[in-house]
């Protein structure tokens, strides 16, 4: 009797089928991703009902840092309430967030050049075009010069240093018009570019003698959806209030709070 | 890992016949590479889109007194926020009785009307420098605690009774777009119109936050009046008299 054949089986598995489809959900992740955006302070956001999402283009984000809590589980007032500015522009070309941030910087620093004769502040090409790139900035209008000439990675450090003296939109409690604080130049320089971009913009199809319409003029002076406030839960009310006066004096009205969703029973 | 087997049977083949080849490509690591692509993209992604709520102050332009609306008395509802916090800050945490459920101690204070029903010199008879808890001290206490099995809680409930006859009509619209009578955007115009109709008896509240009052706190009370279809409302700095009102409401219950 010979002895039975073991037929010696590959062990091989075609991986082919594995594949196609891993690449089908790499193809969606890829297409459905939005990065996240980097933000200077990492902030746990309050749940609300509303369900209004927010909007993808046209959005300018005031970001309100807020406390830090130690390894020892103290907390870290000094951090807290630092306000950042972040910029996102339109999906056609003319007013992209490049465009927006360009000319909004532009018009920021010639209003303040305004306000401060003694100590003007000046950006070069290369400068304008660093701080077109930023996603979102926070530093008082003299020092931005010198930190856009820095490389990213320096940018980055001194973000993540977060020392409390060095990074923020200089804010107080003001309340005359004429005499703005520097968040509110910002918001001063991004109705005047948008009311620039809406007198030279597009108009509607139906003739002349239609109003000139521009989605960043309509996003933050009519719906009020266009400026979302963001800031941490626990965050006192009394600092975001400061930055609601603010927006409330520079005749911006209207605006929207971030929240994440939770439903009606909670 | 790209293999190329040559079928020999060992059976004899055709003259001029070609050779059979099968060609492997092993793809473990295609697929290994992708998994970390995939692993990449789905860590970065913001699968869940922020939420926001939108809300409109009103203008800071100095108005002269004939063109303020006057709030009446009997429709306003003032809402004092605090938020309990420890000696390090943080807000502190408490159980509900009855859920057991832990919350974040945002207490709710509310009184209707004036602060005091009584003339400014008789708030404090007894000369403690509290107001007297023997009535004229309106000031109540509620918390956030949504609904359980349908049940209003807290001040839902409280909010909720004096918007009645709003929520009603609301809540009648609402039964005719589940059952496909209206559309929603019909239902958001409706629902608008019936928040805003000046017929009918709606509160108008005053929210007030405190010094400890956290964003969270102020969400929710703005929650409430969405959930409560309070169209009038609006957000104030706390002022002296509410300060005391809150001293004199932790001076008569206290350890609360």
């Amino acid at each position: 009797m010979g002895k039975p054949k073991v037929k010696r089986k590959s062990t091989l598995i075609d991986m082919t089928a594995m594949s196609d489809v891993t690449v089908l959900l790499l193809t969606f992740f890829m297409l459905t991703s939005t990065f996240l955006a980097k933000e200077p302070a990492t902030v746990i956001t309050p749940s609300s009902v509303s369900t209004i999402k927010v909007p993808t283009e046209d959005l300018v984000t005031i970001l309100v840092s807020g406390a830090e809590t130690k390894s020892d589980g103290t907390i870290n007032r000094a951090v807290e309430g630092k306000v950042f500015i972040g910029i996102t522009g339109d999906s056609d070309s003319l007013y992209s967030s490049e465009n927006v941030r360009k000319d909004l910087l532009i018009e920021a620093s010639r209003l303040y050049n305004e306000r401060h004769p003694n100590a003007p502040v000046n950006f070069t090409a290369s400068q304008v075009s660093a701080f077109s790139r930023l996603g979102m900035f926070g530093l008082p209008m003299k020092d931005l010069p010198a930190f856009l000439d820095m490389p990213t990675t320096e940018q980055d450090k001194v973000m993540k240093e977060f020392n409390p003296n060095v990074v923020g939109i200089p804010i107080n409690d003001n309340r005359d018009i004429n005499t703005p604080n520097e968040f509110q130049i910002w918001m001063d320089a991004l109705q005047r570019v948008a009311q620039n971009y809406r007198n030279n913009g597009r108009t509607k199809d139906n003739g002349d003698t239609a109003e000139p319409t521009n989605k960043l003029y309509d996003a933050i002076k009519r719906s009020g959806e266009g400026i979302a406030v963001k800031a941490d839960k626990d965050t006192p009310f009394s600092t975001i209030h400061t930055v609601m006066d603010n927006l409330q004096t520079m005749k911006l009205n209207k605006f929207s709070l971030m929240t994440a969703l939770k439903s009606e029973n909670e | 890992m790209a293999q190329i087997e040559q079928s020999d049977k060992g059976g004899k083949k055709k003259k001029g016949a070609q050779k059979k080849m099968q060609i492997h490509v092993d793809f473990t690591p295609m697929v290994d590479m992708n998994m970390l692509l995939i692993t990449f993209f789905m860590l970065c992604t913001t699968m869940i889109k922020s939420q926001t709520l939108s809300i409109a102050l009103p203008s800071n332009e100095k108005l002269e007194e004939s063109q303020q609306n006057k709030t009446k008395q009997s429709e306003a509802i003032t809402i004092l926020l605090d938020s309990e916090r420890d000696d390090k800050g943080h807000v502190v945490a408490e159980t509900d009785e009855a859920t057991g459920a832990v919350y974040p101690k945002h207490i709710v204070y509310y009184y209707e009307g004036k602060p005091f029903d009584v003339p400014a010199d008789q708030i404090d008879k007894d000369g403690d420098g509290y107001v007297d808890n023997d009535g004229t001290l309106k000031l109540k206490e509620a918390r956030f605690r949504g609904n359980t099995a349908g049940q209003l809680n807290g001040i839902r409930a409280i909010l909720h009774e004096r918007n009645t006859q709003v929520l009603a009509k609301v809540d009648a619209l609402k039964e005719q777009r589940k059952n496909g009578e209206i559309t929603e955007e019909e239902f958001q115009d409706q629902a608008k119109a019936i928040r805003n109709d000046s017929t009918l008896t709606r509160p108008v509240v005053i929210i007030k936050a405190g010094p400890n009052a956290s964003f969270e706190n102020v969400i929710s009370a703005l929650d409430e009046m969405q959930i409560n279809q309070i169209s009038r409302y609006q957000i104030d700095n706390i002022n002296g008299t509410d300060s005391l009102l809150i001293l004199s409401y932790r001076h008569a219950h206290p350890g609360k």
